[in-house]
């Protein structure tokens, strides 16, 4: 690993609120390559902080730049498509479509989805469409769920939507994954599993920056932790550091924190 | 009218709306737009098309045109014709560039929200339309619609003979065809599936029959084709599926009335001359093939040619992105996709198709007003394409098939009450339009069909085309 | 001669405004709770006027037999009692079910459509397309002169008698009688307000908010001024400015009641047990479900009240433009959205508020545009629903 690289993303002052409630409150941190954790008490504003970071939420003040561009307010597809893609705390599967289509949709720049190509089908359309299609059933075999193909995402189990999220995410070919709570409710053979992906993808180049309760997965799993509290980050710094950090116990116990 | 006369125009009518209803499929049933302002661009294609090819000056018209394309292309081959085909051309692109302007105020809303302002849009332009007699000729209507190569019809081949052999000869085919089909679909039918939807037909045609008599057997014939119903329903309660049993309960009743009727009040002659329902003996000297007739020819071959573009469409990773909106905007958005262009494509994709027909619709019809595009229009497809099965380009023809039929073929009934009555039954019928469908949508929200599969034209497993 | 102007159009539009403040609020209810865009709305509007219509002057329906014809009062009251059980009905034999499948929110925009379809044309078939009348007593309006002139304000009240105007009173009042008593009046209003928002506190819940009844005290204080304070009459010959205000006691029973009737439905959201049951199921349905609520009966109560409350904006529609017709409750559809869609669909005082001010821009509109742009009231509507929608998409005053 490289001792000194540059951030890939930097979040700086984000803020956020929602009514009289404040979310984020001038959260700042940097993200590097490789796997970090972001973690905190339920409503520290985790989810939120992913929303405004790919643009599905404007931040009400702060910035927030990626490989040294500033993505601030632009669209969800605008950040989609410089590298950074998401999943949701709450699964988004597309219910009535197959999980073939949920995967095939992912990966980006597909010809075939301009409205004049998908009549005209020149150069490419089936070229593009057939490595959509090959990508897919490879993802779904990497993630096992290939035996339910032509299932409609809405018949799935709650896992298996969560690994259907992930793959769909993958095949995006991001820089940077953005993960709420992927093993969320998942049973722990399938947690296992999640993980081991994450740790390949890691090794492959991907980066990963990944909001999770469980202080054991981060411990094992991140090279860096970031913790939030009340819309602030409270501190970043190595597993072992933020693990016997009195204040962050002290987040995680329901004390005050100031 | 001739029942074969009455066959031609149900069949345009039917053509029309499924072109309209097309067009809302892909906004709504592929896309989830719920844009409850279609009847606009409907009427947008109809002033369009007839304005391009009014005459300058025409009587009684005071609006802006006309522009009298025709009589500019009066020089080229077929010139009325190319500048008929031209103006439906701009009619879409003005429908198009239209709905661009509706949509991009609004698409960025809220499905609801989408809902009533569209509505407001259109109910506001209608307004406009009926209201500015400088705009479109205001309440009067356009009269001297374009018609092209009207002056041409009837044809006919030279003497009665000869157009009754080859005219006959065509329809004789068609049916001939259309029976074909439907006796493969029906063939695997459970057999007393089929005895009770033959049953059913039986009582149903013999209770219509008895209430079009007319007096007291009008409640006794409509109590027999209500225990027909009830038959029919049972039916398809035995069988595996209601697709066959149903199918072969409509075309019986089709047979019955297409032929039955016309042996009774015609003899034999009247069986023949619906056999032979693309003839009319009645045109021109020697009998020949109407206008009219062209009409349905021209409005089929469109909503054939749009059948296969809406397909095309859908049947892509393009028409995948579609989908992917009305499930889910967040997910297509979160993996890159301009989700708002797509929408805005969408909607002028779904206007042009609508103002072909609105096109169409005023060749049909031959003379426009504002009272023809009121917002039931928009209703109705809608009800059409819940029918046959939202997100169902198949479904879009059945479903307005079945609903133009039952609006169409129950005007019937007007004959056999008081003209005083005519709006009272005219209500009747848009009052049962409203329970059908949140009955519909209650008991069978996927509609007749259900939703389309879909093939992008790559097989999924092999990785090759499918084609 | 003195014309009409602003203020007679705003008097107008007051009244405009409050019946679409009542389609509104009841509007917003199920918005909020049923989680019903209900297109049908404005035909439940058609459906109380007529069943007041049917109550009162029978004669113009053909299948309503002759016999009763009640007062035009009795038969409002009657109509909006009928009108509740149908709401009732709308909620057991349709929404119920389609809330019990979980049903989305456009297949429930697409359920009220064939609702509204069925409703409008119901009225329809039973009392054809013509339009009718209320059997009520006609009064001549009043006119109310007011002139500006350089010794004080003159007042007239006209009343037109045959060919010509009768003037029924006249009086005046200095300047700066005028400037003390709208001072007095504006002040105690900014007391009231202070008094009553002192003891704000995050707990506390004003039975009305102190801003409505600052402005209540306001108008009140300045009536009373004006009435204790009326002098001699002032010469009127040759005013600075004059205006002609027409009112009629019509517009003064409309105000009356939708002042009544937003009193009563403070009174059953706040200090109720099912209005605090209602607001809880409009901010969380099932955190209320567990708290154990019977949302069943929310539901009931809520479609109820939503069909009370447009029945007597629609009787009282029907009574202040002298007709009734089977469009009349679906021509208001658009305005009354974009007075829930302006207050934000979550509050019903921003609903009312929010039809106040549909009524006032639409009628004051009216009045500053061109005579040949008469019949784009509701388009007036349309242009603040989009404006609000493109600036705010949560609506103006969101329940923040
Ligand atoms: N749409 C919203 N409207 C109002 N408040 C919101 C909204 N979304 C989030 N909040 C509030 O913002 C704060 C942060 O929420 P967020 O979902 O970001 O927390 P989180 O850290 O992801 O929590 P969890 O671990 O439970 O997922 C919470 O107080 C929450 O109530
Ligand atoms: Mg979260």
């Amino acid at each position: 690993m490289v001792a000194v690289s540059d951030p890939i993303l930097e979040v700086d002052g984000v803020e956020k609120y929602f009514g009289g409630i404040t979310a984020l409150d001038g959260a700042s941190f940097d993200v590097e390559s490789g796997i970090t954790g972001l973690i905190g008490p339920n409503g520290a504003g985790k989810s939120t902080m992913f929303d405004c970071i790919t643009g599905f939420r404007d931040p009400d003040g702060g910035s927030v730049w990626f490989r040294g561009e500033d993505v601030t307010g632009d669209s969800p597809s605008a950040v989609a498509n410089r590298g950074v893609v998401r999943t949701f705390q709450i699964p988004h599967e597309l219910p009535e479509m197959t999980v073939r289509e949920n995967l095939a949709l992912a990966p980006r720049d597909q010809r075939g989805e301009s409205l004049v190509a998908s009549w005209a089908r020149g150069d490419g359309y089936y070229e593009d469409e057939q490595r959509a299609q090959r990508r897919a059933v490879e993802a779904a075999e990497r993630f096992e769920i290939s035996h339910v193909l032509d299932t409609p995402a809405g018949e799935l189990s709650g896992g298996q939507r969560k690994l259907l999220e992930l793959a769909r995410a993958l095949l995006t070919e991001p820089d940077l994954v953005l993960l709420d709570e992927p093993l969320a409710g998942v049973n722990p053979t399938l947690e296992e599993r999640i993980l081991d992906h994450i740790q390949t993808l890691a090794a492959e180049g991907y980066s990963f920056l990944f909001i999770e309760h469980d202080i054991d997965v981060i411990m094992e799993h991140c090279q860096e932790v970031i913790v939030m509290h009340q819309g602030r980050v409270l501190m970043r710094g190595e597993p072992e550091a933020v693990r016997t950090d009195d204040r962050v116990v002290d987040a995680y116990l329901g004390g005050d924190a100031e | 009218m001739a029942l074969a006369d009455f066959l031609v125009s149900l069949l345009t009518v039917v053509s029309v709306y499924t072109l309209f209803g097309l067009g809302l499929n892909i906004k709504y049933g592929f896309t989830g737009l719920v844009d409850f302002g279609h009847v606009l661009y409907f009427m947008t294609g109809a002033y369009v098309t007839v304005v391009v090819t009014l005459p300058v000056a025409a009587t009684s018209y005071e609006g802006i045109g006309g522009f009298a394309l025709p009589q500019l292309l009066s020089g080229v081959p077929l010139g009325g014709l190319l500048a008929w085909f031209v103006a439906i051309f701009v009619a879409m692109v003005v429908a198009a560039l239209l709905s661009l302007l509706v949509g991009v105020p609004t698409l960025r809303l809220r499905e609801d929200y989408l809902a009533i302002t569209a509505l407001g849009i259109a109910t506001i332009l209608h307004t406009v339309v009926n209201d500015e007699r400088w705009l479109f000729n205001g309440p009067f209507g356009v009269r001297d619609v374009h018609q092209p190569l009207a002056e041409a019809f009837p044809v006919s081949l030279g003497s009665f003979l000869v157009n009754l052999a080859v005219f006959g000869l065509v329809s004789v085919l068609v049916l001939a065809y259309i029976g074909y089909r439907v006796g493969d679909y029906v063939y695997g039918v459970d057999l007393r599936a089929a005895a009770m939807a033959a049953a059913a037909a039986v009582l149903v045609v013999a209770g219509l029959g008895a209430a079009a008599l007319g007096g007291a057997l009008v409640l006794g014939g409509v109590l027999v084709a209500v225990a027909g119903v009830v038959v029919l329903a049972r039916g398809i309660g035995r069988a595996d599926g209601f697709g066959r049993p149903l199918a072969l309960f409509t075309a019986l009743v089709f047979v019955a009335w297409h032929f039955g009727t016309p042996f009774f009040t015609a003899g034999p002659s009247g069986v023949l001359a619906s056999a032979v329902w693309l003839f009319d003996p009645t045109a021109g000297a020697d009998g020949g093939f109407t206008y009219g007739r062209f009409v349905l020819l021209v409005a089929v071959s469109f909503v054939a040619v749009a059948y296969w573009w809406c397909e095309r469409t859908v049947n892509s990773p393009y028409g995948r992105v579609l989908r992917s909106i009305r499930e889910d905007e967040d997910v297509p958005e979160a993996l890159g996709k301009r989700t708002f262009r797509y929408k805005v494509q969408s909607m002028m994709f779904g206007s042009a198709l609508a103002a072909a027909a609105g096109g169409l619709w005023a060749t049909h019809i031959a003379f426009i007003d504002p009272t023809q595009f009121i917002a039931d229009i928009t209703f109705f497809a809608f009800t059409a394409v819940i029918i046959g099965g939202a997100a169902n380009n198949r479904g879009v023809v059945v479903g307005t098939a079945v609903f133009w039929t039952l609006h169409t073929g129950t005007r019937f009934l007007n004959d056999y009450f008081p003209t005083e009555y005519a709006t009272q039954l005219a209500a009747l019928r848009v009052m049962l339009i409203g329970v059908l469908l949140m009955v519909i949508l209650y008991y069978r929200s996927e509609g007749l069909l259900g939703e389309q599969t879909y093939d992008t034209g790559v097989a999924a497993e092999e990785g090759g085309r499918s084609e | 001669m003195v014309e009409t102007g602003l203020i007679d159009a705003v008097a107008q539009g007051l009244v405009t405004g409050s019946i679409i403040a009542a389609g509104a609020l009841g509007l917003s209810l199920v918005y909020s709770i049923a989680e019903v865009p209900n297109f049908a709305h404005g035909d439940m509007l058609t459906v109380g006027a007529y069943l007041a219509l049917a109550l009162n002057n029978p004669s113009e329906i053909p299948f309503v037999p002759n016999a009763v014809a009640l007062p035009f009062a009795v038969a409002a009251v009657g109509a909006v009692v009928v009108a509740g059980v149908f709401g009732g009905i709308y909620e057991k034999a349709v929404f119920a079910r389609f809330r019990d499948k979980d049903a989305d929110l456009i297949t429930m925009v697409i359920v009220s459509l064939g609702l509204a379809l069925f409703l409008q044309n119901l009225v329809l078939f039973l009392a054809g397309s013509a339009n009718v009348t209320y059997d009520t007593v006609r009064r001549v309006n009043v006119n109310v002169d007011v002139y500006a002139t350089g010794s004080g304000l003159g007042v007239e009240l006209t009343q037109r008698a045959g060919a010509d105007l009768a003037t029924l009173d006249a009086w005046g009042y200095g300047w700066l009688a005028v400037v003390a008593v709208l001072a007095v009046a504006v002040a105690a209003g900014v007391a009231v307000y202070r008094w009553r928002s002192a003891d704000t506190g995050y707990e506390r819940v004003h039975f009305v908010s102190p801003r409505v009844l600052a402005v209540a005290t306001t108008l009140a204080v300045a009536a009373g001024g004006a009435a204790l304070t009326r002098g001699g009459t002032v010469a009127t010959s040759n005013p600075a400015f004059s205006t002609r205000i027409g009112v009629s006691w019509k517009y003064g029973a409309i105000l009356a009641v939708m002042l009544a009737t937003m009193l009563c439905m403070n009174y059953v959201l706040k200090r109720t047990k099912t209005g605090r049951a209602m607001r809880a199921t409009a901010d969380d349905q099932s955190l209320a479900r567990v708290r154990g609520v019977d949302i069943d009966r929310v539901q009931l109560v809520v479609w109820v009240l939503a069909a009370v409350l447009a029945a007597i904006a629609g009787v009282l529609l029907g009574w202040y433009a002298s007709n009734l017709n089977p469009n009349m409750g679906f021509n208001l559809l658009l305005p009354v959205f974009a007075a829930v869609i302006v207050g934000g669909i979550d509050s019903p005082y921003g609903a009312a508020l929010g039809g106040l001010l549909v009524g006032l821009s639409m009628d004051v509109g009216v009045y500053l545009l061109p005579a040949e742009f008469a019949t784009y009231r509701t388009a007036i509507a349309f242009v603040i629903l989009v404006a609000v929608l493109l600036v705010t998409p949560e609506g103006l005053w969101g329940d923040a």
